[in-house]
This record gives C-alpha cells, sequence and structure tokens, in this order.
C-alpha cells in the first residue's frame, strides 16, 4: 500500500468513525445544555449539567432506579451464567438419546417472540403473587436458548482429552466443570456477561407489565417517564439518557476484549 | 424415534401451558355473581394479598391514583392531597407515576381477565380515549353522576368526553381547548397586529400569512406532517368528527372534513403552513423562531414560555374558523383528560370526595396548581379568579389564563366514538399520502373509511 492509499483508507475510517460517535457525542453534550440549547441544535458542551441533574432528582428516584436495574441485571447475570453455562457444557459432553430432540424443542422456544408469551407469563406470576418482586423479572430469562447454545459451542471446543485425563486422575464431574471448565472458558464467560447485563439493563417490555409500583421502577423506565409530559425538558431527558447508557458502556468497554474472543469461541492453545 | 420424543415433549409442553392458564384464571378472582360461597371466600383472599403490591388501597384513609407527567399530573395530584388533608389529617394519597398508554394497556388487561384487583381507585385517562373504554369495559368506571360534583360548572365540550348515556364517568381535569399564538413581532413587520388575527376564517387566514411570510419568510403555521391534529381541530370547531350519531364512519362525503383538508392542502400550497418531520422539530420551529405563530391544544404554552428570551413576543387569541359551515365557530379542543374512578374501589365515597373537594369545586386548588404547573383547568368559575387574570408578562400583559377558560367554554362538543384512533390515525395517512404524494383526495378518503370500517367489524 502505498502513502497515498494509507492516507486514504485512514480517512475514510476517521470520517466513518467520526459518524458512528456524533451521536454519542450529542448525547453526552446534550446532557450539558439547557432544553432551549438542545431543541437548537448547540453542539457544544453547555453549564446545565447540574441544573438537568437537579431537575431529574426532583422530578423522578433516580437512585432507586439504578439500584434496581443494577440489582435485577447482576442477579439475572450471576443466575443466567450458572445456569446456562452448565446447560450448555452438559449438552455437548454428555451423550443421551433424548438430548438432541430436547435441544430441538429449547431452539423453537428461541423463534417465540417475548410478546406472544407475555401474558401467560404475566398470569403465572401473578397467580404467585410475584408482581412487583425483582425475581419475576429475573426468573424469565434465566435461561435462555441463546446462552445454552453459546455456551454448548464453547463446550464443542473444549478438549476431550482433558476431561478424560482429568476422571483418570480422579477428579468428579462437577470438579472437572468448576476446576478445568471454567477457567478455560473466561473469554465464553465474558462475553455471555456482556450480552445478558446488557439485554437485562436495557429490558423494558416485561418491566412495565410486571412492575406496577414506583419503587420498581428500572432505568429504561425511568427515561421513558421523562418522555410522558405535555412540555418535554430535553436537557434533562439527554441526562437520563445518559446515566442510563453508561453502565452498559463501561461494562461492553471493561469486557470488550473477552467478547470479542468469545464470540469467536475458540480455545487457544 | 427422535421424531416421536420430540412429538411428546412438544405435547407435554402444551398440555402443561394450558394447565398453568386454567389455574391462573380460577385464581384470578373471575368468581362469577353465582360462584359457590367458598369461592368467592378465595377470591376475595386473593384479592387482599394483591393489594400489598398492588393495586386499589385496602386503608380506609387512602387512595392509590395513576396517572403520568411529574411537572403536571402528578403535581396536581399531590397538591390536592395537601388540599385534602386540610380537613381530612389522615388522608393519605399514594400517586403511582404510569404512562397513558400504559394506564390504558393495564385497564385491558386487567377487565379483559376479569380481575379487576390490580386497578387502583383513581386514574387519570385522555379524554379522546374515554368513550372507547366506556364501551368495552364499562365495569371499570364508576358512574359520578349523582355524586354530588357540579358537572355543569364544567366546559360542556370538555363534559361530553366523559359522558355515556347521558351519564358522567369522569371529573374533568386539564384543559385542551384551542389557541392561536403568534409572534407579535413578526407580525408587525407585516404591519399586522394580533386583533387582525381575532374571530377570523381560515380564509383570511390564509390571506393574512401570505403577508407575514412576504414580510418575515416565515411561515404562519407549522405541522408535524402526517399528523391530522389540526384537521380534529377544525372539525371540532364545527361540533363535527370522523363519526356520525349513530357511531358509524363518517369519512366519505364529511362535507366539513373535505374543507378542512381544502384548507390544509391549500395552506401548504401558499407556503403558509410547513410541514417538518416530527414533534421536536415541531417544538424546535416554536422556540427557534422559524415560525410565526402555532394552532394547538393550550398544553402547548409550555412550550412556547420554555424559549424565555422570546418573553414579551407572542400573543394569543382564538383559532380561525370554518367559512360557509353551519355552527362553525372559532373555539376548538385537542387533548386533555378527566379523573375517573375505579368501580373496584374499597373507598368509593373517599375517592368521590376527594374529587370533589379538589379538582370538582376548589377554585383556591386550582389557583395553587396554575403558577407552577401551567395546568390550566376546565372548571369555569376557576377562571375569575385573581390568579387567573392576572397579567402574563410572556405573553404582552394578556391575561391568558382567564381567557382559555373562557375560550373552553365555548368549545362544541362532538362525537368522540370508540374508534377515535382508529379513525384519526386512518384519516393522517390519507392527508400525508394527499399531502406529500399528491394523491387523489376522495379515493384517500374512500380507503381510510374502508380501514376504519374493517377495524370496528374486526
Amino acid at each position: 500500500m502505498t502513502k497515498g492509499q494509507k492516507a486514504a483508507v485512514y480517512l475514510f475510517l476517521i470520517v466513518i468513525s467520526a459518524v458512528c460517535v456524533f451521536p454519542l457525542y450529542w448525547m453526552a453534550s446534550s446532557a450539558t445544555n439547557n432544553s432551549l440549547d438542545v431543541v437548537r441544535g448547540r453542539m457544544l458542551p453547555g453549564l446545565y449539567l447540574a441544573e438537568n441533574f437537579r431537575s431529574i432528582l426532583l422530578q423522578q428516584d433516580l437512585f432507586r432506579a439504578l439500584i434496581n436495574s443494577f440489582r435485577n441485571a447482576i442477579v439475572q447475570t450471576f443466575l443466567a451464567m450458572a445456569v446456562c453455562s452448565v446447560a450448555g457444557y452438559g449438552f455437548e459432553i454428555y451423550h443421551d438419546r433424548a438430548k438432541d430432540a430436547l435441544f430441538s424443542v429449547l431452539l423453537l422456544a428461541m423463534m417465540l417472540p417475548f410478546v406472544a408469551i407475555m401474558i401467560p407469563l404475566f398470569r403465572m406470576f401473578s397467580g404467585w403473587h410475584m408482581v412487583n418482586r425483582y425475581m419475576a423479572f429475573v426468573l424469565p430469562s434465566v435461561a435462555t436458548p441463546f446462552l445454552i447454545m453459546m455456551f454448548r459451542q464453547a463446550a464443542r471446543s473444549f478438549p476431550v482429552e482433558i476431561i478424560e485425563a482429568s476422571r483418570v486422575d480422579g477428579l468428579s464431574e462437577t470438579g472437572i466443570f468448576l476446576r478445568m471448565f471454567v477457567p478455560t472458558m473466561k473469554a465464553t464467560y465474558g462475553a455471555a456477561v456482556t450480552v445478558t447485563f446488557m439485554n437485562s439493563w436495557n429490558s423494558y417490555m416485561w418491566p412495565k407489565v410486571i412492575f406496577q409500583d414506583n419503587n420498581s421502577t428500572t432505568m429504561p423506565m425511568l427515561v421513558a417517564n421523562l418522555l410522558g409530559g405535555y412540555t418535554v425538558d430535553y436537557g434533562m431527558l439527554m441526562l437520563g439518557v445518559l446515566i442510563c447508557t453508561l453502565p452498559t458502556a463501561i461494562i461492553f468497554f471493561g469486557l470488550q476484549k473477552s467478547f470479542t474472543n468469545g464470540i469467536m469461541g475458540a480455545v487457544k492453545g | 424415534m427422535n421424531r416421536k420424543i420430540a412429538a411428546a415433549v412438544l405435547a407435554g409442553v402444551m398440555a402443561a401451558s394450558a394447565l398453568a392458564g386454567c389455574g391462573s384464571a380460577g385464581a384470578g378472582g373471575t368468581a362469577p355473581a353465582s360462584a359457590a360461597p367458598e369461592d368467592t371466600a378465595a377470591a376475595e383472599t386473593e384479592e387482599s394479598v394483591a393489594e400489598e403490591t398492588a393495586g386499589a388501597s385496602a386503608d380506609a384513609n387512602s387512595l392509590t391514583v395513576w396517572t403520568w407527567d411529574p411537572a403536571f399530573n402528578i403535581y396536581a395530584m399531590k397538591e390536592a392531597e395537601k388540599f385534602y388533608q386540610k380537613d381530612h389529617p389522615d388522608f393519605k394519597l399514594n400517586v403511582v407515576e404510569v404512562l397513558s398508554d400504559d394506564i390504558e394497556t393495564k385497564i385491558t388487561t386487567a377487565a379483559s381477565s376479569g380481575d379487576l384487583s390490580t386497578l387502583p381507585d383513581i386514574f387519570l385517562m385522555q379524554d379522546n380515549s374515554y368513550q372507547k373504554y366506556m364501551t368495552n369495559f364499562p365495569e371499570v368506571f364508576t358512574d359520578l353522576t349523582d355524586s354530588g360534583i357540579d358537572f355543569s360548572k364544567f366546559g360542556e365540550g370538555k363534559r361530553a368526553y366523559s359522558t355515556k348515556d347521558g351519564k358522567n364517568y369522569g371529573v374533568p381535569f386539564d384543559n385542551g381547548a384551542v389557541i392561536a399564538a403568534y409572534r407579535t413581532d413578526y407580525l408587525e413587520q407585516a404591519g399586522l397586529s394580533v386583533d387582525d388575527f381575532t374571530d377570523i376564517t381560515w380564509d383570511q387566514y390564509i390571506e393574512l400569512g401570505k403577508k407575514v411570510k412576504e414580510a418575515t419568510g416565515n411561515p404562519l403555521i407549522t405541522s408535524q406532517s402526517g399528523s391530522p391534529d389540526l384537521i380534529m381541530e377544525m372539525l371540532q370547531s364545527c361540533g363535527a368528527s370522523l363519526f356520525k350519531e349513530d357511531g358509524t364512519v363518517n369519512i366519505v362525503g364529511n362535507e366539513q372534513l373535505l374543507k378542512a383538508l381544502d384548507y390544509y392542502r391549500q395552506m401548504v400550497e401558499a407556503g403558509v403552513l410547513v410541514e417538518v418531520t416530527d414533534w421536536d422539530q415541531y417544538i424546535a420551529s416554536i422556540q427557534n423562531g422559524t415560525v410565526s405563530g402555532v394552532v394547538n391544544g393550550c398544553w402547548i404554552i409550555g412550550s412556547i414560555t420554555a424559549a424565555t428570551d422570546q418573553s414579551g413576543k407572542w400573543a394569543i387569541t382564538n383559532m380561525p374558523r370554518l367559512d360557509g359551515v353551519t355552527g362553525a365557530v372559532n373555539y376548538s379542543n385537542n387533548g386533555g383528560s378527566s379523573w375517573a374512578v375505579c368501580t373496584a374501589t374499597k373507598n368509593k365515597e373517599l375517592a368521590i370526595d376527594f374529587l370533589n373537594g379538589t379538582f370538582g369545586s376548589n377554585v383556591e386548588f386550582y389557583e395553587a396548581i396554575l403558577p407552577s404547573s401551567g395546568a390550566i383547568a376546565t372548571y369555569l368559575p376557576a377562571g375569575d379568579s385573581d390568579v387567573y387574570s392576572k397579567p402574563q408578562d410572556f405573553f404582552g400583559g394578556d391575561a391568558i389564563y382567564s381567557k382559555i377558560i373562557d375560550f373552553a367554554g365555548k368549545v362544541p362538543s362532538n362525537i368522540t366514538g370508540a374508534y377515535y384512533y382508529d379513525a384519526r390515525d386512518a384519516v393522517g395517512v390519507a392527508l400525508s399520502n394527499v399531502i406529500q404524494s399528491g394523491a387523489d383526495l376522495e379515493a384517500e378518503l374512500q380507503t381510510a373509511q374502508d380501514t376504519v370500517e374493517f377495524n370496528m367489524g374486526g
């Protein structure tokens, strides 16, 4: 590649990244402007961050929503990791005749859109008096076909020799999973955590249905509330969106490396 | 072999989910009136458990309210609580923030499953949705006709939204009376004043609009593309709607509708009206000063006054009327909402007394909520109060709030119909096809009529 070509490639990439990053930049800078400036299209950061923050605290229980969202997402991610990785590992390592049929049913469940099962799900949980309980939000997503498939795919690349050697050395099946499989699959876990946490954090429809009081409000619900009025305070709205975006952004950037590795899904070396 | 197993598993799953469905239906408190005593008792325990986490208040001195918008409805409700507590110190209100669409979804879910116990004591509903929900779920709404609330103190057009078969099912709250607001500095450049825009017809409006456009380069009005707000306002200003009195669709051959659409088209062609892509752009055109006026429900004032640097440059008057149409006036309505008392409430008397003591009769209360929230009442006596008569500097020292209550009292009532939003959306589609791609108006209206009739049939 000549210097000129290289420059052209870089220029192209710079332009494309600017286009991608611009909405994020605008979101952040709008959070520091007042509503009027946002509407008038001011691009530069302003001095209204504190005021927007005050208005949001005055209108909404921001900290409660943050705590709720974090609790929901962390508990869900933790449980989903525990359940789905065991399931994915089991599907791949152990052999049984009904296994493939069961897996097809699982894949079938993946085809069902959530809205189709929402009403029966709601009736189930309201029958168990779990409306407004955060476990009602967590439970339906603890075992997802997507995660199980992801872990099964990862287990496929896990060398059988390691398992056989461990068995010979007298390690129990649980031991093999915990001490051999889990440490090798860090990248897969990283990717799975990212996906699950983001899905849980951004989840809107189900919490909207199952949470009926102010105390269970989650961050996306709070952002939606900011848009409900006759007059929208755009500065405050953008700050709400920014606060709602930050945790997933931090997790994504923190686990970015393992995310890409995990999606590739290979054990190296 | 594999296939057989898969089939067995599937059948098992289906059977299990069917059983689960039956189980929760039985537990949901759907016991019919003739049910055995044990069943009713079971349903009641079920309800009381549900109340711990959701639904109407069980405590004799407290009420649960569902509403939206912290700066407006929620604020008003919390102030109402303070007012009512003056005479009832033990009274407590639990205001839950639920968006308007979600209130409607939750009512549909609860009423369809026959279990009203998850609903609150009082909820707010958009006026345009009232007829639909009163028709489909009459069991949710408490008849307030003889509750002691004096409904004659509210504007007729406003009251009609929550009235069915001559009975009142809602306490009217916020005002949706249509105002026409103009940038006086722009009008001056064209040698005009707001008086030239008072009590005019749409024909005059278009002529004046051309002058303003010539002098300032700005259109007189903006409209969100494909949104039939303005058309609906024009229709109601002559007491018309998209439905006939017997509830059938009135789109094809609706003389007023044709006239309204024709004016809209004329305005677009003359450049007096400019369409913008979405609501945010609509607000931006007002706040950026790229438009010389607004015609919309009076709640738009909140967005106008947000541009503080335009203080003193706005004036408010009534909207133009349709020329040559019987019953056409310069007043209309867009938006607004009313409070409903849910039949499942355990504290019906308290709920009614609370609404009556605040939203239903208390001018002082309406005075107290106006300055901070801008929530303009539909309670007509409030218009004469000192707070409402106070000159507003933003609008050149005009007492706009009294003016708007006066407007509200003159709004003709029309038939909303249970399929209001279906009809409105269909007309919106027709409007956008006609304006954007020059489609044939008659054909588009026929399609709109067919769509709504199809929805009503299904």
